[in-house]
């Protein structure tokens, strides 16, 4: 998918906006049958959270992937569940800011030079890797993906402070041309200052 | 050894696996005195074993040594390094620990029996995976026919009945082959001879693959539901879809497990796992029923596994090449595999079966996929049912998907009322139906719903579509080999001229009151503390139960006595 095909995917899916809580949040639901929910905050216009919902094989709702933003906590914590992370384990999760897409990774109680971040471009993806094999990440960029551009090695840093270690990658100027269109487009919805509004994609 | 003493055991076949957990469950409150080098050099072996298979069951406090590559050192410092990896990996337990000293071996000096009775018992926490529970058919493994389909004469716990085995291995190849839907069959003989245990044969013999959807007759009436509902959810379970769908699984190596399980016995449990790769290291928390699992598939530190996040389904891959040489003592089949690479949590691709109502079920969207596990699915739309029919054959073209028609078995079948058969001849003619088999003691008799009278209490037309295999009473020569494999099933050892008198028990009176008379003649002898069960157990039992004929007999002869003895009813009203 080029950059155009997810513009015009983006442009042909059913979309509703919901002003709450000082975000924006927006559904979209796709032809193919995904959804994809996105919420922004109204003073800076950054992006809060990006979520995914697929259809399994079978025609189950699953449930919602993150993308972008805090993973949501399970309401109950059940004993039940059969297995979990241990809250201790490092947390992986994404905040974006507006020149670049940045990860944070917290609970990671090591030294920085324990930790080598880089690019592989085969894979389309940037692997976290550390020397006393306590961590090990790879992830993809479905921004990136989507657009279908190049990864480069040059764009990519990182830091690490307070157990956290952030990674980022500054966003190039297609993607950022891209989210500022969008975010025009999607500024001209009319959002319902009522969250008991019908949603009309779901 | 003090430990029988100690120890209630519960009686049975369970003894010999007991035992060993006993080893280690007695022995609270104490610590081990200072042993001499060649004792624990002697034990350093066996404890390593006992700690690594044995720990998930254990009824205490307990952690799970993270597992020493350089066991031999560790000889000689056995009881300090307890207390070192405690501290080291439940500091919250450590205090408790003080107190409740681990003595494995404690029961070798005798001291200790004295100490024991002082202690507070706690109660014995036993686990599903120790109790195995001996059915009415647990014995039969298959349909014992040869290549051939030529039965013979004893096999896989069959006994007999060589034609109809013959005919039922034909249906299975029609099964198998699965092109043919909608076929039915019935099963039809006299009471104890075998019809069940044909059908449990085809189900064994098909193997797991295969859906087989076994009910009574009289489990298709209930007030939630229609009885067609019940009896095309039944259908609809029978037929399964095999297909690909991605799922997240865990794959690591096991570096620690750790299970907490309260004092009391009771309670939750608390569970953790250390799991690695060959670049990371994640500790994972256990629920319930996920230690239950790790301790039915005996999983240690060492071994590779794979966990489904989602269904919490284990695999046990085989032991890690870093453990090769930690023990002298293992399996031959133990497998040796690589430490996974890479990351610890990957997305796979599975292949799974599942049945036509489970896709219904998850479609189904007033009730949503929850409904499953509750149990709760109500009616299914009919529409629900075309298009799910309509994706299940466009899945199939695409080569997304494979259809594998199963089995219905319809126990006690005459037990339907006449909207069922109706709806049965419909049911067939679809093709996404199963291999419906039925089975029926009754003979010529009312159909239920109706005043008519049908063979088997079938509808004629019915009927007509059925292929019938008749089973016949089983030979004297027959009932003594029925009685022989019951008697290893159950574990009941039988004298000569006691299995003789049961098997004239057998045919006199009936198979399934012989066979009820192997466990309690069992007991019998083992009260008297025999080793092989007499005459005279199987003379008590037979004294002390009725049978069915003695039991009318006695209601004739004392009828007066009983209460009510002035209504009579003149048969049975089964509608």
């Amino acid at each position: 998918m080029s950059v155009q095909s997810w513009t015009q995917s983006l442009q042909a899916s059913r979309k509703t906006a919901l002003i709450q809580d000082g975000k924006r949040k927006i559904h979209f639901l796709f032809s193919d049958g995904k959804e994809m929910a996105e919420e922004y905050d109204l003073k800076t216009d950054e992006l809060i959270v990006r979520k995914w919902r697929n259809e399994s094989t079978l025609g189950a709702q699953g449930p919602w992937q993150v993308e972008v933003g805090e993973p949501a906590a399970s309401p109950v914590a059940s004993s039940d569940d059969v297995i979990k992370e241990n809250n201790s384990n490092p947390v992986f999760m994404r905040t974006d800011t507006k020149s670049s897409f940045q990860w944070r990774i917290r609970n990671l109680p090591y030294p920085k030079d324990v930790f080598s971040v880089f690019v592989e471009p085969s894979e389309k993806c940037i692997i976290i890797k550390t020397s006393n094999k306590k961590y090990y990440k790879k992830f993809s960029v479905p921004d990136m993906e989507r657009s279908e551009l190049p990864f480069d090695c040059s764009a990519l840093s990182f830091t690490h402070a307070n157990n956290t270690l952030i990674v980022s990658y500054k966003k190039p100027k297609e993607i950022l041309t891209l989210e500022q269109e969008l975010l025009k487009e999607l500024k001209k919805l009319k959002g319902t200052g009522d969250g008991n509004a019908d949603c009309k994609t779901q | 050894m003090p430990r029988a003493a100690l120890k209630p055991l519960w009686s049975g076949s369970h003894i010999q696996s007991m035992s060993l957990y006993s080893a280690h469950s007695q022995a609270p409150g104490l610590r081990p005195p200072p042993r001499s080098l060649a004792h624990s050099l002697r034990d350093a072996h066996r404890r390593s074993e006992l700690v690594h298979v044995q720990q998930p069951v254990r009824d205490k406090q307990e952690t799970v040594v993270k597992n020493q590559v350089e066991k031999k050192r560790a000889v000689n410092t056995q009881s300090q390094q307890t207390e070192k990896t405690a501290r080291r990996f439940s500091p919250d337990t450590f205090p408790l620990r003080t107190n409740q000293k681990e003595a494995p071996h404690s029961h070798i000096f005798t001291s200790v029996a004295a100490e024991m009775a002082m202690t507070p018992k706690v109660p014995e926490v036993r686990d599903i995976m120790r109790i195995e529970r001996i059915g009415a058919h647990s014995h039969i493994r298959g349909l014992g026919l040869d290549d051939a389909l030529e039965p013979r004469q004893v096999s896989q716990g069959m006994v007999g009945q060589l034609a109809s085995r013959r005919a039922a291995g034909v249906i299975l190849e029609m099964i198998k082959d699965g092109h043919i839907a909608g076929r039915a069959v019935l099963i039809a003989g006299q009471p104890g001879t075998g019809k069940t245990a044909i059908a449990m044969g085809i189900a064994q013999s098909l193997g797991p693959d295969t859906p087989f959807t076994a009910l009574a007759g009289s489990e298709i009436f209930s007030l939630e539901m229609s009885k067609t509902e019940s009896l095309s959810q039944s259908f609809r379970k029978a037929i399964g879809v095999r297909i690909k769908e991605e799922t997240e699984i865990i794959e690591g190596e096991v570096v620690e497990i750790q299970i907490d399980r309260p004092a009391t016995g009771t309670g939750a449990k608390v569970g953790k796992l250390t799991l690695k790769t060959t670049e990371m290291e994640t500790i994972y928390d256990l629920g319930n029923k996920m230690i239950d699992s790790l301790s039915k598939e005996k999983v240690q530190a060492g071994d590779v596994i794979t966990i489904d996040k989602a269904t919490g389904k284990i695999s046990k891959l085989g032991r890690s090449f870093t453990r090769a040489r930690d023990y002298d003592a293992m399996g031959a089949q133990t497998q040796f595999v690589q430490c996974p690479e890479g990351e610890l949590q990957k997305r796979k691709e599975v292949v799974h079966t599942v049945s036509l109502h489970e896709i219904d079920v998850i479609n189904s969207r007033t009730q949503g996929f929850l409904a499953l596990f509750s149990g709760d699915t109500g009616e299914i739309k009919s529409e629900v049912r075309e298009q799910i029919n309509a994706k299940v054959c466009e899945w199939r073209e695409e080569g997304k998907a494979e259809i594998i028609p199963g089995v219905l078995f319809i126990d006690e079948v005459h037990m339907l009322d006449m909207e069922c058969f109706s709806f049965l001849n419909r049911a067939l003619e679809s093709d996404l139906s199963p291999v419906l088999i039925m089975a029926t003691n009754r003979g010529i008799t009312r159909i239920r719903g109706t005043n008519y009278q049908s063979p088997h209490g079938i509808p004629i037309d019915l009927l007509d579509r059925l292929l019938i295999i008749a089973t016949s009473p089983y030979t004297e020569k027959e009932t003594k080999q029925i009685l022989k494999i019951r008697c290893e099933e159950e574990d009941v050892e039988l004298s000569d001229e006691a299995h003789s008198v049961l098997t004239r028990i057998g045919m006199e009176t009936s198979l399934r009151y012989a066979i009820q008379l192997i466990t309690t003649a069992g007991l019998v002898c083992r009260k008297r503390k025999g080793t092989e069960v007499q005459v005279e157990d199987i003379k008590r039992v037979y004294s002390l139960f009725l049978d069915e004929a003695r039991s009318s007999q006695y209601m004739k002869e004392y009828q007066d006595s009983f209460l009510f003895n002035e209504t009579q009813t003149p048969t049975m009203d089964t509608s």
